[in-house]
């Protein structure tokens, strides 16, 4: 008899919602179980139903009567409404639930309101038995993320606005019209001109008005007053040639890079044609920039000790939290890092040569790991070695010695500068990792030969390498020797990528993300690794030369057939987990802890959360297509 | 002597119940008397409701009751109970007695429904089981001032909620609605610190009190 009554009122349960979508469609079944397990719930006006801090939503929850407000709560606005309300047949909350992740809205009665609720599993299998209620769902998820989508585009463009100096073409940031002068102008006019005018340098072009040389206010003590330089003589003497230049299409970013790379503070914008178009100082650059890139710079090259290297390690530290918070983009802003990492590490091995003789010992110093891909976070340990050579194979071992000698002052300089040494011993004082190109040829060919696990892991670490300081020739020899080795043994590469599959995103069937124990995500370990790994296959599987992940991507791919937005998808998401690395440290350094690359997808906003989903997207595809190659 | 054989003397000459009535009885009677004061969303409440020829006490007869339960301050539209007397009246009572369990039992109107229940269960089980009653027409107006000022019909507070029914003057059919009215009283009750049956029990009866001053 009791049966009756439950037949009763679920049957009142289920005309209810049959007066709304998507429950009018749903199949009868799915109808049922629906209707037999809604509870009704009375939810005073002004109470909370749900919020962010309740964590995952537990209840699924359709209104039966009154207003139920949804309010945007998170840090960023991820959908194109700030408050919405919800009346009778409408239902909440979809994309959390169904993701399994807290609310990014807080639901609060406006009315004094009645809601059928659900369990949160009971949902989820609703979803699964109800082919409507499933497509209704989903297609509510993906309305939200459309708008998201937009709202990221929106948001993107500002913040661009906001960067335009780093972000604007060369051609725009040149002030005024290029004063120049020819080869054969006496140096006195010259030199009047830049007075009048107060101009920091004077052009030199050709008779077709391309650039040829540069003549800076800096050259004028050395060159000109100390020399005694006659100055009825053509500038042309005098000037340098060869100056630096780049294409009016260039960024800002490419302009600061250039100035770093090469520790100058003038370069010349030429159009298509070189054509001089005008001049752009450092000063035009960073006119808001505390510390400079010149100044790090010239701070490095003029370091006559360990103490000015160490303050200049600071200031690069420095610099590179100025521009994480000014947004700047990870493949930029590892540049920046490596690039004035390199400068340091170059000034101290020349400073270090002060102490030790090395004459006549041809050699080059190798970086591995990240540093040889360029691709240095704000604390990464050092992975160094040697390559020389020895015309005497008696010398070897003198050589040897001296080198390695030479290299632990180095590696003590390096760790008394931030850059810790490391625990794994991959560093040129080693003498382990100080070999001549043979040894390294034969080295690598071991590894390739017979690639058992320690082989495939020294491989992900060495062969990452590139030349920092020295003979060049080595690393082009070395590179040119293993692309061919690993080329001709696909038994290796396939090996490699088995290896490189080991690991997959952190991608959940269900949840958003699969964390660890504590919570988090190692982006290094389940993020960037992904690419860099499957990079590497790719470069030594097509030859591509370069050490850096994007570069062996861009390169690399269109040789197995990738179309070109496909691979900057993939650039993307693997430049927006470096950028999330850089920001973690960033914001751990500040609170002087020690950083980790491990991330709580909970602390990220609604936005950030998605983009992360989608780049670790990428990292299956990227992996998927790996699989496919090598039939794995 | 047992309780049943006092029982079957209480009963006369009533038609005998069936097996199923007679070991619900006596489950019922075995359950310990309930304390009444654990917070709402610890407690089972019983909304109650009859259907009766008419409303003269004196001479309508039960018809049928219709009974739901609200757990935990959930409504559960499964967890429900319906029944004619005809055509064994001591059964359908004692079917809603294993429904009931010792919860407390919320009518609206408890004059006319304890009295007409507390008859038909004297006349045909042969004894007034003991229950904390609640009672929605005094409850109502004194949680809810605001929206009827004195006591008020079923029909008065279910447009002052706007709250509908899928039958109405049917016993389960009213007890939804009375069952929505009771989810609201809950939880305006809990807000003024009245947090459990008992306390519910008193608060109504405080206002009844009052308004015979």
């Amino acid at each position: 008899m009791s049966n009756d009554a439950a037949t009763l009122l679920v049957g009142a349960s289920t005309d209810f919602l049959r007066n709304f979508s998507p429950f009018n469609r749903m199949e009868a079944e799915a109808l049922g179980f629906l209707a037999e397990r809604a509870v009704l719930a009375f939810h005073a006006r002004g109470s909370e139903i749900l919020t962010p801090e309740s964590g995952v939503p537990t209840h699924f929850h359709i209104v039966q009567r009154g207003k139920i407000q949804a309010r945007q709560a998170g840090q960023a606005t991820v959908t194109e409404y700030t408050s919405l309300t919800l009346g009778p047949g409408e239902c909440f909350p979809i994309g959390a639930i169904s993701a399994r992740r807290p609310s990014t809205n807080a639901y609060v009665a406006v009315e004094d309101s009645f809601c059928f609720q659900i369990s949160a599993d009971d949902f989820l299998h609703l979803m699964q038995i109800s082919p409507v209620f499933h497509l209704f769902c989903t297609q509510y998820i993906a309305s939200l993320l459309s708008q998201s989508r937009q709202q990221l585009q929106s948001s993107f463009a500002q913040r661009a606005a906001e960067q335009q100096t780093m972000t604007t073409a060369l051609g725009k940031l040149i002030k005024q019209d290029p004063v120049f002068v020819t080869p054969d102008t006496p140096t006195r006019s010259a030199l009047e001109r830049m007075s009048e005018l107060h101009l920091g340098c004077m052009v030199v072009v050709d008779a077709e008005r391309h650039p040829v040389g540069i003549l800076t206010q800096s050259d004028l003590l050395p060159r000109v007053i100390l020399a005694g330089f006659d100055l009825a003589r053509p500038i042309g003497e005098l000037m340098t040639a060869n100056p630096h230049q780049l294409p009016a299409s260039a960024s800002a970013y490419d302009a600061v890079l250039e100035m770093a790379t090469h520790g100058v503070r003038h370069l010349l914008v030429v159009d298509s044609e070189s054509v001089l178009l005008g001049v752009v100082s450092e000063r035009d650059l960073f006119s808001l920039q505390r510390i400079s890139l010149r100044q790090i710079r010239a701070g490095i090259d003029n370091a006559a000790d360990i103490a000015a290297l160490q303050r200049a390690s600071k200031d690069i530290r420095q610099l590179a939290l100025n521009l994480i918070a000014q947004g700047i983009g990870a493949e930029q802003l590892t540049q920046f890092i490596s690039a004035l990492n390199d400068a340091l590490t170059r000034r101290i091995i020349t400073l270090a040569r002060e102490h030790h003789d090395l004459v006549g010992i041809d050699f080059a110093w190798f970086a591995f790991g990240s540093e040889g891909r360029h691709e240095q976070t704000l604390s990464t340990d050092q992975d160094n070695g040697i390559i020389f050579r020895c015309a005497d194979a008696k010398q070897v071992k003198e050589t040897r010695t001296r080198l390695v000698e030479f290299a632990r002052t180095v590696n003590e300089d390096l760790a008394a500068c931030g850059f810790p040494l490391c625990k794994g011993n991959i560093m040129a004082s080693n003498p382990e990792l100080c070999l001549t190109l043979d040894e390294w040829k034969s080295r690598f060919g071991d590894w390739i030969r017979e690639p058992d696990p320690q082989a495939l892991l020294n491989a992900s670490i060495f062969f990452d390498f590139r030349v920092l300081y020295g003979n060049e020739r080595f690393g082009d020899q070395l590179r040119s020797a293993l692309n061919k080795g690993a080329k001709g043994n696909s038994a290796f590469l396939r090996m490699m990528a088995a290896n490189a599959l080991k690991v997959m995103p952190p991608l959940g069937r269900i949840r958003d993300f699969v964390v660890e124990e504590d919570g988090t995500i190692d982006l290094k370990k389940s993020g960037a690794r992904l690419f860099v790994d499957v990079a590497r296959i790719l470069a030594l599987r097509t030859g591509v030369e370069s050490s850096s992940t994007v570069q062996r991507l861009r390169q690399g791919s269109n040789k197995i057939g990738m179309s070109p937005e496909e691979v900057s998808a993939i650039i993307d998401g693997f430049n927006f987990i470096q950028l999330l690395r850089l920001r973690s440290q960033h914001l751990e350094t500040e609170h002087d802890s020690a950083d980790d690359n491990r991330i709580d997808p909970e602390s990220l906003n609604e936005l950030d959360r998605r983009i992360l989903k989608e780049a670790f997207r990428q990292a299956r595809k990227l992996q998927l297509r790996l699989k496919l190659d090598y039939q794995l | 002597m047992s309780w049943l054989s006092r029982l079957k003397i209480a009963r006369g000459n009533q038609p005998p119940l069936s097996a199923e009535a007679e070991r619900a009885l006596e489950a019922w009677q075995a359950l310990a008397e309930a304390g009444h004061e654990q917070p709402h969303f610890e407690s089972r409440y019983i909304v109650l409701n009859t259907e009766a020829t008419g409303l003269d006490l004196e001479r309508d007869r039960l018809l049928a009751v219709g009974a739901i339960a609200i757990d935990g301050g959930l409504l559960h539209p499964r967890d429900a109970y319906h029944a004619q007397l005809e055509p064994s009246p001591g059964d359908a009572l004692a079917g809603l007695l294993a429904f009931v369990g010792r919860s407390p039992l919320v009518v609206f109107n408890a004059t006319f429904n304890r009295t007409i229940l507390e008859r038909a269960f004297a006349r045909q089980l042969g004894f007034t089981p003991e229950f904390l009653w609640i009672d929605l027409y005094f409850l109502l107006p004194s949680l809810f001032p605001e929206r009827l000022e004195r006591p008020g019909r079923l029909a008065d507070w279910m447009a002052a909620f706007e709250i509908e029914t899928f039958q109405r003057h049917h016993a389960l059919g009213d007890a939804w609605a009375i069952a929505q009215l009771f989810l609201a009283a809950q939880s305006r009750a809990l807000s003024l610190a009245v947090t459990n049956p008992r306390a519910l029990a008193e608060h109504a009866q405080a206002y009844r009190q009052k308004l015979k001053v």
